[in-house]
């Protein structure tokens, strides 16, 4: 504990007096630990910790959940997704609520032993995430999955999200802690574009709050040296190159996309989709899912949230229409949603 | 009537001769206080303390059979805990049960010997009870519905509780609702996490003796941190705990960051908050200790009257709220 002292310390010595400095982290579990150990009642006042987009859930887009539904009410069909996809809200009511035929798993193994107890019945697995759960979803489709096994991919890039925010002078980051997770995959070498491009300083992190204070403390001395790095504090699990193998599976099963991003938009070149050698197993293509148009959430401000560009508290609806048992918004309902950390913790 | 095919049918709710075969063949054959025996309609009773605390639970658990417990244990322990908090020494319970047509009479067994052996260690006769039979599917097996009565030894109120007050836990957090959680099958984790489902009685009777003793409760559904914002809450006073005190096992703080669960909303089944003076904590605590239930019980925080609402104090000094729990991650945890 001497050793997080001495590194809040010397954080409170790097920040400048007279300016504010904007530090984002861009994962949900970053924000889970920064949150439930109380890293901000700690930081200088003019130093912010932004949470940005590190909800997958919060960013899936409507059209995509509403199709889930549907695809749910078919005899012919078990819908399998991750347990906080099953209640994000839509003006179709939840999977959880609305949906027929569907199951919660926590990897993409369990779709093929559904798959394969089930023969008579169409297995949907809607694999949603940014690059950590991709990599698994390339890698059952290696493996060869049953032939009742079809994929709906609603899978976005970390990296083109995080180049969106930079040009968004709006929101004036100073520095990224770069997800962990998503980093063991792509690899630091993924980031350089922000140090080097960019000029801001980008920092691989862990979970532990010891080690995202080391993040930070990393960030703030290069912003004091003027110099921008990709730098890693995570090195034990996150290599220059990242996971070869799996960035290797993902291209060959996936491309990219041009995707919606909810309550945000379309981003170029911002979501994977299976390659169109593929498309056999493309449930958008074998059950001609069509788009449906997004509808806005009055009063919620999940996609200005998950942007960076306003704190959950600053939501009128934030812990009064909206808390975690009657979520309005996606952010009030994933675990890795700013929404539903802050109002745990704050 | 222990074979493994015999099955509840329709008729042994019917009050008729199944009924009393039920009775006899199963619940009486461990289940056998003087208070019971007669079968009368209503148990006599004696209490010779005047001031008497009731309560009464239903159990709901998935699944029935849990690393460390099963419905029927749980319902003791549960009923009884309810009363040992509450200063009350347990003595008389009531027992209701809800099965489903179809459930296996070897399993029902397996649950009134549970019964027996913990309704003994708790100090508890049980006295009364009742069967109902439900048509396949219509419930999950066994409900089971436990009411208590107990003689209060030691009057306890949040009204007791004022600023400078220790809190303190009887032992390590979260057990049950991990065990819970692995038991269900629906996470791919192996780890010996066994509920700490059990009758406090024992464990708590002597503190009933020491006098700072202020306030109690049993952080079971929705954890110590329920707890905590309720007492702040009511009272109006604030809770300070150090996360660095509260003990958790290594196992179930694992599991809980893989799930995304924190232990201080986890459910527990046989653990105590106790409230007391800060003059009287350390003996409080001595005394815990020398029970096996309350070899891990701690200080874990204070009362204050400078802010109010529960916050914790983290490991590296930052603070965060504690609050009612209001997403039920794990419904029919008890």
């Amino acid at each position: 504990m001497d050793k997080v002292k001495g590194i809040i310390k010397l954080i409170h010595s790097l920040v400048p007096d007279n300016k504010n400095i904007r530090i984002m982290n861009v994962c949900g579990s970053h924000e889970h630990t920064i949150a439930f150990s109380g890293m901000r009642s700690l930081m200088p006042e003019n130093l912010e910790i932004i949470p940005g987009p590190g909800c997958p859930v919060c960013v899936c887009p409507e059209s995509d959940i509403i199709n889930a539904i549907n695809l749910s009410k078919r005899e012919d069909v078990i819908l399998v997704t991750y347990g906080d996809m099953l209640r994000v809200p839509t003006q179709k009511g939840s999977i959880r609520t609305e949906g027929k035929n569907f199951r919660m798993i926590t990897s993409p193994f369990e779709a093929i032993n559904i798959a394969k107890s089930n023969t008579d019945r169409k297995i949907i697995f809607f694999s949603i995430g940014f690059e950590t759960t991709t990599a698994p979803t390339a890698g059952i489709l290696e493996m060869g999955v049953p032939e009742n096994l079809f994929i709906l991919s609603s899978h976005r890039l970390t990296p083109t999200i995080m180049e969106i925010l930079v040009k968004d002078a709006e929101i004036g980051i100073d520095g990224f802690i770069a997800p962990g997770h998503v980093s063991a995959i792509v690899g630091t070498n993924a980031w350089n574009v922000f140090s080097e491009k960019y000029g801001i300083p980008t920092v691989v992190a862990g979970f532990e709050a010891g080690n995202l204070l080391l993040g930070i403390l990393e960030i703030l001395r290069q912003l004091k040296n003027g110099k921008a790095e990709t730098s890693n504090v995570y090195k034990g699990v996150v290599k220059p190159e990242g996971n070869m193998q799996a960035q290797k599976l993902m291209d060959k099963y996936f491309e990219v996309a041009n995707v919606n991003w909810r309550g945000i938009g379309y981003i170029p070149g911002s979501g994977l989709e299976l390659r169109e050698k593929y498309s056999w197993k493309d449930a958008r293509i074998v059950f001609e899912l069509e788009e449906v148009k997004e509808t806005k959430i009055p009063g919620c401000i999940c996609g200005t949230i998950v942007l960076g560009k306003a704190y959950p508290s600053a939501c009128k609806l934030f812990r009064k229409a909206c808390t975690p048992k009657t979520p309005k918004g996606p952010c009030m309902v994933s675990m890795e949603g700013s929404c539903n950390i802050w109002y745990k913790t704050l | 009537m222990r074979n493994s095919n015999s099955k509840i049918e329709i008729g042994h709710g019917s009050g008729g001769k199944l009924t009393r075969d039920l009775i006899e063949k199963v619940f009486l054959k461990y289940l056998n206080s003087e208070e019971l025996k007669p079968l009368e309609d209503a148990a006599y009773i004696n209490l010779k303390n005047q001031h008497t605390a009731i309560t009464t639970d239903s159990y709901v658990v998935r699944p029935l059979f849990f690393p460390g417990g099963n419905i029927g244990k749980l319902s003791i322990c549960g009923t009884v805990n309810d009363l040992a908090v509450s200063g009350a020494k347990p003595r008389y319970l009531s027992i209701g049960f809800i099965l489903e047509e179809g459930f296996p009479i070897e399993s029902l067994e397996d649950i009134v010997k549970s019964i027996s052996e913990t309704s003994k260690n708790a100090g508890v006769s049980i006295v009364t009870g009742d069967t109902k039979v439900v048509e396949k599917n219509k419930c999950d097996g066994v409900y089971i519905n436990t009411t208590g009565v107990g003689e209060i030894i030691k009057p306890l109120s949040l009204n007791n509780i004022s600023a400078g007050d220790a809190v303190i836990i009887t032992g390590t957090i979260g057990d049950h609702g991990t065990a819970i959680a692995l038991a269900r099958n629906e996470f791919d984790i192996k780890a010996p996490v066994v509920s700490d489902c059990a009758p406090l009685t024992d464990l708590i009777m002597p503190v009933f003796e020491i006098d700072g003793l202020k306030w109690m409760r049993d952080p079971t559904r929705g954890g110590v941190s329920t707890v905590l914002a309720e007492l702040s809450d009511i009272t109006g006073l604030g809770v300070e705990i150090f996360e660095a005190q509260v003990p958790v096992r290594d196992d179930v703080r694992f599991i809980s960051d893989m799930l995304g669960y924190d232990p201080l909303y986890l459910a527990n089944e046989g653990k105590a908050i106790i409230i007391a003076s800060s003059e009287s904590a350390d003996t409080i605590v001595s005394i815990l200790k020398k029970h096996p239930l309350g070899k891990n019980a701690a200080i874990i925080g204070n009362i204050s009257s400078e802010f109010r609402r529960a916050r914790l104090k983290t490991t590296i000094g930052g603070e965060r709220l504690l609050d009612m729990l209001e997403e039920d991650m794990l419904p029919r945890i008890c």
